[in-house]
């Protein structure tokens, strides 16, 4: 594994552990490894999935499926039981399940090897409990999900946007640095004698996980920073009922915002991405901020904030080109790009921001009138005051 | 739990880190928005008081495709970010570049109308050729371009322009001071009641050239057309051959 590229705060750790770790102890999430050949991302979901589900490392191993043209809905998830024809016993079909199909722990591994239409299937069984197949449903529970890709190679195909959206965070998996090569290099064990030395769960402690992240609370301030950055990047004047995820044809890189008052405006977010936010990255960002306060043993505030949410939104939106082709990202820095959209966010929520919020939800409660509340709000050039607050003000009876 | 109780616990009074909309308040989100503020005329003054020194301020407006009405004010703007920007700076081709610019430089592939106008210092330097009023009433800096249209160096005080093409017509009109180079020719009525300067043309003049000027240099390489110096009261002109009916203090070099 590469360095210690995540800080929170005065922590810093490694984002490719750390985000394996927080999503081993959720449930009905997927993270995506993205990075180059030999970067370790299958061997180390592997390994912690031998900890977690207290397996050897051989039997983990062969929980993975692995994308490549010729693998079908079958050699996935199961198969009709040919027996069930030569039977004399009438009765339901008989599905042989994969291993997994009926595994709590699926690592989909090169996942951009499946050609576009076969990651379709992946649409369905993603986020979800259950597996269905020839009407029968397989139910493996409450499920960890991770997935590898590599850049874009001669084999390999790109991703469906509506699959990307279902994938919670996507991580840089960076080749070992210099301190982690010198140790692999007098490393005398085999990666399986390591495996078996790494403590292992129990079932109970295994399943007791996502109970023990719920319990972390989630600060006022986090709750609020998570709806306006999703809303910075979601709104858009000139999309139907200003939501940008209804845009098809035209979008902020085809010329959408040209002429829009908010167009280059460094301070507003929504023409610097083509496509807006959906829920599930609320949910992904309340959740994971949840599961790394939990890991690294602190309060779930802003700056656990600040660190995931990036790694939460970048593989999501495609920045505008003549943007991140800019210094200092020459068109190679997304992740940076898109955590600069988020501090920026963030800071403006918190500081500018504020007034208008205060404003807002005295007239939602009814403290000052709607009318009122309405010219003032008019007064701040900010999408979420305008877009947002304005027109539900304008709705109320 | 009501929304102004959660609003109150994200911002809790006398947080002092908070900032409210005052200091972005005043931010001029495009060019139309800095124009409407400015009112019907514009002046370099009121366009840098209220875009004040902010860097991405001054990158925003300059990003911007200004219209019509917004010609000068990013003309303003571009001068106030050729004098911050410690390297000549590249701007694209538009009208008003560099107005009233006072230091810095500028380098623009080609140029639009009214280039350098009243500009009082730096350089502009034009890869291509110009337009229109190229370094109009301009009182000192420095403008080199490739070629330029009519008008140029209109009613010029101060400083210098060097022309390495060809120039149009009216070419130092009234001028009052300053001197300008030409490489190339230029066309009828340069040095047009001209008061004080010098005007060189390394090539051929137009006619009328030096008509009723009263003062200044006027000195061309080549040949100037007819009537050069038509009703002059004082100045000199000098060229190696004149067309018919010069006046008679023309110097002809031969």
């Amino acid at each position: 594994m590469g360095g210690k590229d995540l800080s929170i705060a005065d922590q810093k750790v490694n984002a490719q552990l750390y985000f394996c770790l927080a999503n081993a102890c959720l449930r009905g999430h997927a993270v995506l490894l993205y990075g180059g050949m030999g970067a370790n991302k299958t061997t180390l979901v592997n390994l912690l999935g031998s900890s977690f589900l207290g397996l050897e490392l051989e039997r983990v191993e062969d929980l993975m499926v692995t994308g490549h043209p010729e693998q079908t809905e079958e050699k996935i998830v199961g198969f009709l039981d040919p027996r069930q024809w030569t039977g004399q016993e009438a009765g339901p079909t008989q599905v042989l399940w994969t291993s997994w199909a009926l595994s709590n722990w699926k690592l989909i591994n090169e996942i951009n090897r499946f050609p576009s239409g076969k990651q379709n299937l992946f649409l369905e069984i993603l986020q979800k409990r259950r597996i269905i197949y020839a009407g029968q449903v397989c139910q493996p529970g409450d499920t960890c999900y991770f997935a590898t890709m590599n850049p874009e190679f001669s084999a390999t195909y790109p991703l469906d946007q509506a699959l990307l959206d279902r994938i919670s965070a996507c991580v840089p998996a960076y080749q070992p640095d210099f301190l982690a090569g010198l140790l692999l290099s007098e490393r005398e064990k085999e990666v399986r004698d390591l495996a078996a030395m790494l403590p292992r769960f129990t079932e109970e402690e295994f399943s007791s996980l996502p109970g023990l992240v719920a319990e972390i609370p989630l600060s006022s301030q986090v709750e609020l920073a998570v709806l306006c950055l999703i809303r910075d990047f979601t709104l858009c004047e000139r999309a139907p009922s200003y939501d940008k995820t209804q845009l098809s044809g035209s979008k902020p890189s085809l010329g959408l915002c040209s002429g829009c008052h908010y167009h280059n405006n460094p301070e507003a977010i929504c023409w610097q991405a083509d496509e807006g936010l959906s829920d599930r990255v609320r949910q992904d960002l309340r959740i994971f901020c949840r599961a790394f306060a939990f890991l690294l043993g602190r309060e779930a505030d802003l700056e656990v904030l600040r660190a995931i949410a990036p790694y939460v939104i970048w593989h999501r939106i495609t920045p505008l080109a003549s943007r991140l082709e800019k210094p200092p990202y020459f068109g190679a820095g997304k992740l940076a790009y898109v955590a600069e959209l988020v501090n920026k966010s963030i800071d403006r929520t918190m500081n500018e921001r504020r007034e208008m919020n205060l404003i807002y939800s005295r007239a939602m409660d009814g403290e000052i009138s709607a009318s009122q509340a309405i010219e003032e709000l008019m007064l701040f050039d900010d999408p979420i005051a305008r877009l947002d607050y304005v027109p539900s003000l304008e709705s109320r009876p | 739990m009501k929304l102004s109780s959660f609003m109150n616990s994200v911002y809790p009074e006398g947080n002092p880190s908070s900032r409210i909309k005052k200091s972005r308040k005043d931010m001029i989100f495009s060019l139309e928005d800095l124009a409407d503020r400015i009112g019907e005329r514009p002046d370099r003054a009121r366009v840098e008081e209220l875009v004040g020194g902010e860097a991405s301020q001054i990158e925003l407006l300059l990003s911007s495709q200004p219209d019509k009405r917004c010609a000068m004010i990013w003309g303003y703007v571009s001068s106030l970010a050729a004098e911050r920007s410690p390297l000549p700076l590249r701007l694209p081709a538009r009208d008003y570049v560099g107005l009233e610019l006072a230091g810095g430089s500028i380098i623009l592939e080609k140029g639009r109308d009214h280039v350098g106008e009243r500009m009082s210092g730096g350089r502009i330097k034009i890869e291509g050729a110009a337009g229109d009023y190229l370094g109009q009433e301009m009182k000192g800096g420095g403008i080199v371009a490739a070629g330029c249209r009519d008008y140029a160096f209109r009613q010029m005080k101060g400083g210098w322009g060097v022309v390495k093409g060809d120039a149009g017509k009216f070419l130092g009109l009234g001028n009052s001071g300053g001197r300008i180079a030409v490489q190339g020719s230029c066309r009828e009525r340069a040095g047009w009641m001209m008061r004080a300067g010098r005007l060189f043309v390394r090539g051929d003049a137009g006619e009328y050239l030096g008509l009723l000027m009263s003062g200044g240099e006027i000195m061309v390489r080549g040949e100037a057309g007819r009537r050069a110096g038509w009703r002059s009261k004082g100045g000199r002109i000098a060229a190696s051959s004149f067309g018919p009916e010069a006046a008679d203090g023309a110097l002809e070099l031969g």
